[in-house]
């Protein structure tokens, strides 16, 4: 035993290792001078990021992303709270049916829900054209986070504070605005920016369901990668990490001393 | 009315997850007995010859049983990696656990595009791991380490460890550390311990991380054709080289469904195997 402790530490810290080298070098390689992706690097530079900046496709691709991220949040903030509210003060004995239907989108393979709402939605005559099948299935793939964090909000509390507030002349809306809302604000952020980052990142839902067009940046990332092999998309993912990573540290800021 | 005005709550979600969930599964349980046809995603009336297609031809029939043997060997890779993980988190001080933490999630906000290009720049002929060799002088030529399953499961290992981390955590955390301590009292050596404590107590955390891994394994798509190129060809890749190359509609569903009855076999065995209890 006195030889395994000290093994299994330098495992554990390859594993560590293994962990973040494939962002790490993500982030090396977008500074790159050369035209490939050559190691060791011949020399550093940003002009990866210049052609980047140049380049409408990934700047619409990366706007795209963002909108379609904003909007199904949005949708998916009031629908799952709505949903979240129920499962913990109503649902009764329905309540492991509730949590696993809200859950579904989650717990069903991405590509096999993105591949059903395609046929689904040709089916009814809409087609993939207006971007409404490809909004719904961001609107699935965010829901089930917005609700895991406003259940762990709202769990443990029962209604009667905001009993209380209406016993004490609150209206209905007061009530929820000046009390619930304030309760479950912890899980709304947190819920957000998950949802957020998800549907920023989701592939399969986003790559059978875009459409003709403009399509979101990790499909157009996916189909540069395929036949390019430029630092320029290390670029473009090294900007990508850094969105994600201010979002982070900003809702970290604005939210988490909260709890 | 108290009732009818809380069930308002629900209501929406319901009908997105009906509308938008399970009839879309109904489709394409219907998609892959419709008749196939030329020029068109699908033909007029029934048939099952999506179903035929798939078992006739080996180049289709035979993916499935390596589609699952990749996706058993990436759950077995992420079990062994993150163990070790898990029981380390779970017993650091607050002072490192968040960082640890951190390391551990941070996959999780990067998307699945930029973590496997990640391991084509690492893996590549000459990438990261290949160059640094051949600078060394220690090869010759560069090591087969990508478009082969070597890579494959590699990076698919990567992608979903966290996966396997967090459950393992949740329940790794749940057990009490008196009772490994009360052992210890008692004389058990510490991979007694494990054996006899730690483990049986950490099973449901091992069987949901297992299940997790291998479903989202199987169905990966990104990191098989990335870092596989075209030498790997799961099952997924030939479902959706089916329905979005070849608008083969019928022949793709049919497919989908194979592979997710087979997975939900697999996971059933492995859930009896290791004597799951469903909560």
């Amino acid at each position: 035993m006195r030889i395994a402790t000290p093994l299994l530490a330098v495992f554990r810290t390859l594993v560590y290792v293994f962990l973040l080298a494939p962002i790490l070098v993500v982030v090396l390689a977008s500074l790159n001078a050369g035209n490939f992706l050559t190691f060791p690097p011949q020399g550093l530079s940003l002009r990866w990021f210049w052609t980047f900046l140049n380049n409408d496709i990934f700047l619409n691709a990366i706007a795209y992303s963002a909108t379609l991220a904003a909007c199904a949040t949005a949708v998916s903030l009031v629908l799952g709270t709505m949903a979240s509210l129920y499962f913990t003060r109503h649902a009764g004995k329905h309540a492991e049916a509730v949590r696993i239907g809200v859950l579904l989108p989650l717990i069903l393979p991405e590509i096999l829900t993105a591949i059903a709402l395609l046929f689904f939605f040709y089916e009814i005559g809409v087609g993939t054209e207006h971007k409404i099948a490809l909004f719904t299935g961001h609107v699935l793939m965010t829901l089930p986070f917005i609700f895991l964090n406003v259940n762990t909000s709202l769990q443990g509390r029962d209604d009667s504070i905001e009993l209380a507030a209406r016993t004490l002349g609150a209206s209905r809306y007061t009530a929820f605005r000046r009390v619930t809302l304030p309760l479950i604000a912890p899980g709304l952020s947190t819920g957000a920016v998950f949802a957020f980052i998800i549907s920023f990142d989701t592939f399969g839902i986003s790559f059978i369901l875009k459409g003709t067009g403009s399509a979101p940046l990790p499909i157009q990332l996916f189909d540069y990668l395929r036949f390019n092999f430029t630092p320029e998309a290390a670029a473009v993912s090294t900007v990508s990490i850094l969105m994600t990573l201010v979002l982070v540290v900003a809702a970290d800021l604005l939210f988490g001393r909260r709890d | 009315m108290k009732r009818f005005r809380a069930s308002l709550l629900i209501a929406p979600v319901a009908a997105l997850i009906f509308v938008f969930v399970i009839l879309p599964y109904v489709t394409v349980l219907i998609m892959s007995f419709r008749a196939t046809a030329d020029g068109q995603p699908y033909g007029q009336g029934f048939s099952v010859e999506g179903y035929q297609q798939f078992f006739s031809q080996p180049y289709y029939a035979l993916s499935l049983p390596s589609s699952l043997a990749l996706g058993m060997a990436t759950t077995l890779v992420c079990l062994i990696l993150g163990y070790p993980i898990a029981l380390h988190i779970a017993t650091a001080s607050r002072k490192w656990r968040g960082l640890l933490y951190g390391i551990v999630l941070s996959p999780l906000l990067v998307g699945i595009v930029v973590r496997s290009y990640g391991w084509t720049i690492l893996l590549g002929n000459s990438g990261v791991i290949n160059a640094t060799l051949r600078n060394l002088g220690l090869i010759d030529r560069p090591l087969p380490l990508m478009y082969n399953n070597f890579g494959v499961v590699l990076a698919l290992a990567h992608v979903f460890l966290p996966f396997m981390v967090l459950p393992l955590l949740s329940s790794l955390q749940s057990i009490d550390p008196a009772i490994a301590q009360a052992a210890r009292s008692l004389g058990a050596r510490r991979f007694t311990i494990f054996r006899r404590v730690t483990f049986p107590v950490s099973m449901p955390g091992v069987q949901a991380g297992c299940i997790l891994v291998f479903v989202l394994a199987i169905s990966s798509y990104v990191t098989p054709s990335l870092v596989g190129g075209m030498r790997v060809k799961t099952t997924t890749l030939l479902v959706i080289d089916a329905l979005i190359d070849q608008y083969q509609w019928p022949f793709g569903s049919a497919m989908a469904l194979i592979l997710a009855v087979s997975a939900g076999l697999v996971v059933l065995i492995f859930a009896r195997l290791t004597r799951m209890k469903w909560t």
